[in-house]
């Protein structure tokens, strides 16, 4: 069948709600039809040129989407699958320079702040709008050095020997039924390999946006740390906000191998009738580090558990969580750690506020394989519930197979203290202004992790959600 | 549906001993390229039979601790039927995500039409 | 009666012989049979479902075991009394009354303890309201059906309001190798009430040696009314080859109060479902669960600590430690229902790894649905530490001793939260004798 190129009826923007919360007009050049069917996961390969073997990965992981049921646990899920758009080309060519960019999607960016950004420190940035990267620049000195920062679908065709080497090694498509999703429909997403020892000092930048209505957005990101080498790679996602559910399902792989080190850190706000299921994982080798930061705003339902996998003696995992739920918000995020060798550690410090009526739950695991000895892991979850509507749930999982580790796990959900509250009242701030204060006090130790203009960002999103002026 | 919580080929016969290696199930009811959980001494494994070998591992997946039994296999190895893991069935080895430690193998003999196996 | 069972098997025909042979009020008999369609509506519990994806029980036939095998054997005297005055007193064999013996003073305060489908016939006026109403759920599973369907002889304690019983009462279940016991429990405290009730079950030796298996398929109900104060330990010494299910729980009404003290060391299986609910402002309720496992023991224990009215407390502590290749699985919820302000609800599970091939599956949780709470949750996994078997060591002290002195320490915690010394004493005792020298 031939593709659907026309638009959709052109809609008004919402209006500027926030600053999060605008939308741009959409030219896509390319839109495939709605639905999910072995023709649209071929056209999808079609178009992208892709070899052979990327066509029938695709296609195998339909079938096995399709022979998964939906999951039972979690959030409620209520999707049709056949009302999604799965490929939008929002523009024929990547941007090589920002001035390669079409007028609205950089206006769109100039509304995120983007540019600014990078004018500032970026080392690189990718900018995902719809479905496929539109926008990429690298410092020079980074690739003198052999390090790749490209979009997937570029990264398919011009480094497919090495991408093909992991690519579904650490997500296999019949992990769950998103991943089998995202493995089938995948576009954009980031593909980075650092070569050994290189340690790349500023953060690594991609910025992910929904804009089409009922369009799926399926990133698939790959990030390879060679034996020594180091990297931070930053996203943010924001959506604008529409009448009707769309669905972001991505997957990240990351190997970080023997003394590297990789840093992934999402400052995630979509937009509040957004699922967001995503699965995330890394693989650690000896002596290695990975963190994940990890933090959730925004959207209907987020379902994500970044993993760490520590393979190798010495490895490191940490993760930290945060979610804020609002009004009509599920949060269903936390953290897995899995020893699978001796002399591992771990850590997982999740954090999580709900508000009018939200429901934000713990979902984590942290299991200890048998002979993974001298396992150390610590797991310490807080959570605050601002008001008598609004619901938190903790669901650790503890698994050890070995008697030589040391495995704890503290959960703990309470209020905002009153005391702490007439105090800061006394001092003459609003009630809001002080739980904001005392809110983004519980939240310190996520946002000194962060890049400053996250940071700011980060608080200066907390504080509308506490304002009530989102959601 | 019988009262038992699981279907399996149960040895009624008391276990006829062979040195360490006990009696699973007959040849003949074992098809080529087929498999059986069967209830070895309180444990229930998985045997293959490939022409005329046989091999035996445990009915577990090292992802989660779930069953192999109702996964499918091809040649040597089993897929996992709820998150896809795979293992040879030769070895125990995990071939991909989401397990990555082996499963346990079992010795098989087969003597006079009859399949033993020596739990590891 | 009871007393003429004679093998009744779990199927059709074992369940209309049981009928016949039970007398019992029309309403009970209604319940069974709704419960037997239930059991036959219901699927086995599989490893599908998330509760029992760890407990893997297809090696499980229900083919093999009966109602009423035994009941003339001797039986042991059990240890949770051991030195001390009861004022009551209840063995069964097999799902057969043995003993049952309630101190006349009790008996002229309105006090009933006895087996309940005796009682059941005499007092179903105090027995119907509760009875299988707000605390069991024969719908839940097939082996709570099952129960519901087929349960027979198990005890009743049925305290008036404002009677204070002061001496412990004492029910010892003991089950024959191979048979089947499906006995029910209901203890019902009126306003004021006190009591202090313990129980355990174990296995008769079998007479050829070999580990004695059977079936137990049991069901606690607890009602304690407004003020009143209960005392309830249970301690399982199955045999290990007995597969053990069970459905267990209390409701806790104003101001009233529970502790509830578990020692879990026998049997070859076990998946229990113990859950307590706060019904009424002010209730509180503390669970002490002490866990001892070795060989190849698969104990899996499913808590639920239900806030559903505001000012209460619940505190669950479960300690346990394994040998060999057994297992635990300890999965624990606090959920606290919309409105259950100034909820202050508490939940700790510590597993103590003595081999290299025990495995401990912990899985605390929390759901909360109101805001002025305090609740927490905490989980600890670890071996006994080398230093201190060092220590012991160099004080002249065997490794086995100093391992057994680890052990209990592990365990004092808990051991200091129960207030009755002869189930310390017990427990302490089970445990210390359990503990294997490793290297």
């Amino acid at each position: 069948m031939a593709l659907d190129i026309s638009l959709e009826p052109e809609q008004d923007a919402i209006g500027e709600i926030n600053k999060y919360n605008f939308r741009t007009e959409s030219k896509a050049v390319f839109k495939a039809r709605k639905g999910l069917d072995r023709e649209i996961v071929a056209q999808i390969s079609e178009m992208k040129d892709e070899p052979g073997w990327m066509r029938d990965f695709r296609l195998k992981s339909l079938e096995i989407f399709d022979s998964k049921p939906m999951p039972r646990w979690g959030g409620a899920l209520d999707l049709n699958f056949q009302d999604i758009y799965y490929y939008l080309k929002p523009t024929n060519k990547q941007g090589r320079t920002w001035d390669d960019v079409p007028e609205e999607i950089k206006e769109t960016f100039e509304k995120l702040g983007i540019p600014e950004a990078e004018r500032k420190y970026l080392a690189g940035v990718k900018a995902q709008f719809e479905s496929e990267v539109v926008y990429g620049s690298l410092k020079e000195d980074l690739v003198q050095k052999g390090v790749i920062f490209t979009d997937t679908d570029t990264a398919v065709r011009e480094h497919s020997d090495l991408l093909r080497q992991y690519f579904g090694t650490v997500i296999p498509p019949s992990d769950n039924k998103f991943a089998a999703l995202n493995s089938a429909v995948w576009s954009g997403g980031s593909f980075i390999y650092v070569p050994k020892g290189v340690k790349i000092e500023f953060p690594l930048q991609a910025y992910f946006r929904i804009n089409e209505e009922n369009m799926g957005q399926f990133e698939r990101t790959l990030i390879i740390v060679d034996e020594g080498a180091q990297v931070h790679y930053v996203e943010g996602c924001t959506a604008p906000m529409y009448s009707s559910e769309s669905l972001h399902s991505a997957v990240v792989e990351v190997i970080v191998k023997k003394n590297g080190r990789c840093r992934y850190t999402t400052i995630q706000n979509w937009a509040n009738n957004i699922y967001n299921l995503v699965t995330k994982r890394a693989f650690a080798y000896r002596d290695a580090v990975m963190e994940w930061v990890d933090g959730n705003l925004g959207s209907q339902l987020t379902m994500k558990y970044p993993a760490v996998y520590m393979m190798e003696p010495g490895a490191r995992g940490e993760i930290l969580s945060i979610a804020f739920s609002g009004k009509g918000q599920h949060q269903d995020a936390g953290a897995k750690l899995v020893h699978a060798a001796p002399n591992t550690t771990g850590q997982i410090i999740s954090k999580s506020i709900s508000k009018n009526g939200g429901r934000s739950s713990y979902r984590g695991l942290a299991k200890v394989e048998k002979g993974a000895k001298n396992a150390k892991c610590n797991v310490v979850c807080d959570a605050l519930i601002l008001d008598p509507e609004s619901r938190s749930d903790t669901y650790p999982y503890i698994e050890i197979a070995e008697q030589d580790v040391s495995i704890g796990h503290e959960a703990s959900v309470s209020r905002i203290g009153e005391e702490q509250l007439f105090y800061l009242m006394s001092r003459g701030l609003s009630e809001a202004e002080a739980s904001t204060m005392i809110v983004n006090g519980f939240i310190e130790p996520l946002v000194k992790e962060l890049p400053m203009e996250y940071a700011v960002e980060l608080n200066r999103l907390i504080q509308l959600q506490m304002e009530g002026s989102v959601g | 549906m019988g009262n038992s919580c699981g279907s399996y080929q149960r040895n009624n016969q008391r276990p006829k001993r062979m040195s360490e290696f006990i009696f699973a199930i007959n040849e003949a009811d074992l098809a080529d390229g087929g498999k059986s959980l069967v209830e070895v001494e309180d444990r229930l494994v998985l045997i293959f039979r490939i022409g005329e070998q046989f091999f035996c591992i445990d009915d577990v997946c090292t992802h989660d601790g779930g069953t192999l039994a109702d996964g499918n296999h091809e040649g040597y190895e089993v897929e996992c039927p709820r998150h896809g893991a795979r293992f040879d069935i030769r070895t125990g080895a995990a071939l991909c995500m989401p397990a990555f430690k082996p499963t346990q193998v079992h010795e098989c003999q087969v003597t006079e039409g009859k399949v033993f196996v020596k739990l590891s | 009666m009871t007393q003429v069972l004679e093998k009744i098997g779990f199927h059709e025909a074992g369940f209309e012989a049981l009928m016949d042979s039970l007398t019992q009020p029309e309403w009970l008999a209604e319940m069974r049979r709704d419960a037997w369609a239930k059991f036959n509506r219901l699927p086995w519990p599989s490893g599908r479902d998330e509760e029992w994806m760890r407990t893997d029980i297809r090696m499980f036939n229900l083919d093999k075991y009966a109602l009423g095998n035994g009941g003339t054997e001797a039986f042991p005297e059990g240890t949770l009394s051991e030195g001390v005055e009861l004022s009551g007193r209840l063995v069964t064999v097999d799902s057969v009354p043995r003993v049952s013996e309630l101190a006349p003073e009790w008996s002229k305060k309105g006090v009933l303890f006895g087996p309940l489908s005796q009682l059941v016939n005499e007092y179903p006026d105090v027995i119907r309201p509760h009875l299988m109403a707000r605390t069991y759920d024969s719908g839940v599973d097939r082996f709570a059906a099952l129960h519901a369907a087929f349960w027979s002889s198990g005890s009743l304690l049925y305290v008036p309001r404002n009677v204070v019983v002061n001496q412990p009462l004492h029910t010892l279940l003991a089950l024959s190798d191979g048979s089947a016991d499906l006995s029910h429990t209901l203890v019902i405290l009126e306003s004021g009430a006190e009591a202090t009730l313990l129980a355990e079950s174990c296995s008769l030796e079998n007479s050829s040696g070999g580990v004695p298996g059977g079936f137990h398929c049991g069901g606690i109900e607890m009602i304690v009314g407004p003020g009143a104060h209960l005392r309830y330990v249970n301690l399982q010494d199955l045999g290990h080859g007995v597969w053990q299910f069970g459905h267990q729980k209390a409701i806790v009404h104003q101001d009233a109060s529970l502790q509830w003290t578990v020692g879990a060391l026998g049997s070859r299986l076990s998946k229990v479902n113990q859950h307590v609910e706060l019904a009424g402002a002010g209730a509180t309720s503390q669970v002490n669960g002490v866990m001892f496992t070795e060989g190849k023991q698969h104990l899996s224990y499913h808590t639920l600590q239900r806030h559903a009215a505001p000012h209460c407390r619940s505190d669950f502590l479960y300690k346990a430690a394994l040998q060999d290749n057994s297992r635990t699985v300890w999965r624990g919820m606090i959920k606290v229902d919309p409105g259950a302000q100034k909820t202050d609800g508490y939940q700790r599970n510590d597993n103590l790894l003595l081999s290299e091939t025990a495995r401990a599956d912990s899985i605390p949780g929390l759901e909360i649905e109101a805001d002025d709470v305090r609740c927490t949750h905490g989980s600890t996994s670890g071996r006994v530490d080398e230093e201190l078997i060092f220590y012991a060591r160099a004080r002249g002290f065997t490794r086995k001793e100093a391992i057994q002195m680890i052990v209990t320490g592990f365990f004092q915690q808990v051991f200091d939260r129960i207030t009755i010394e002869s189930v310390r004493d017990a427990l302490g005792l089970s445990i210390s004798r359990r503990v294997r020298e490793y290297e």
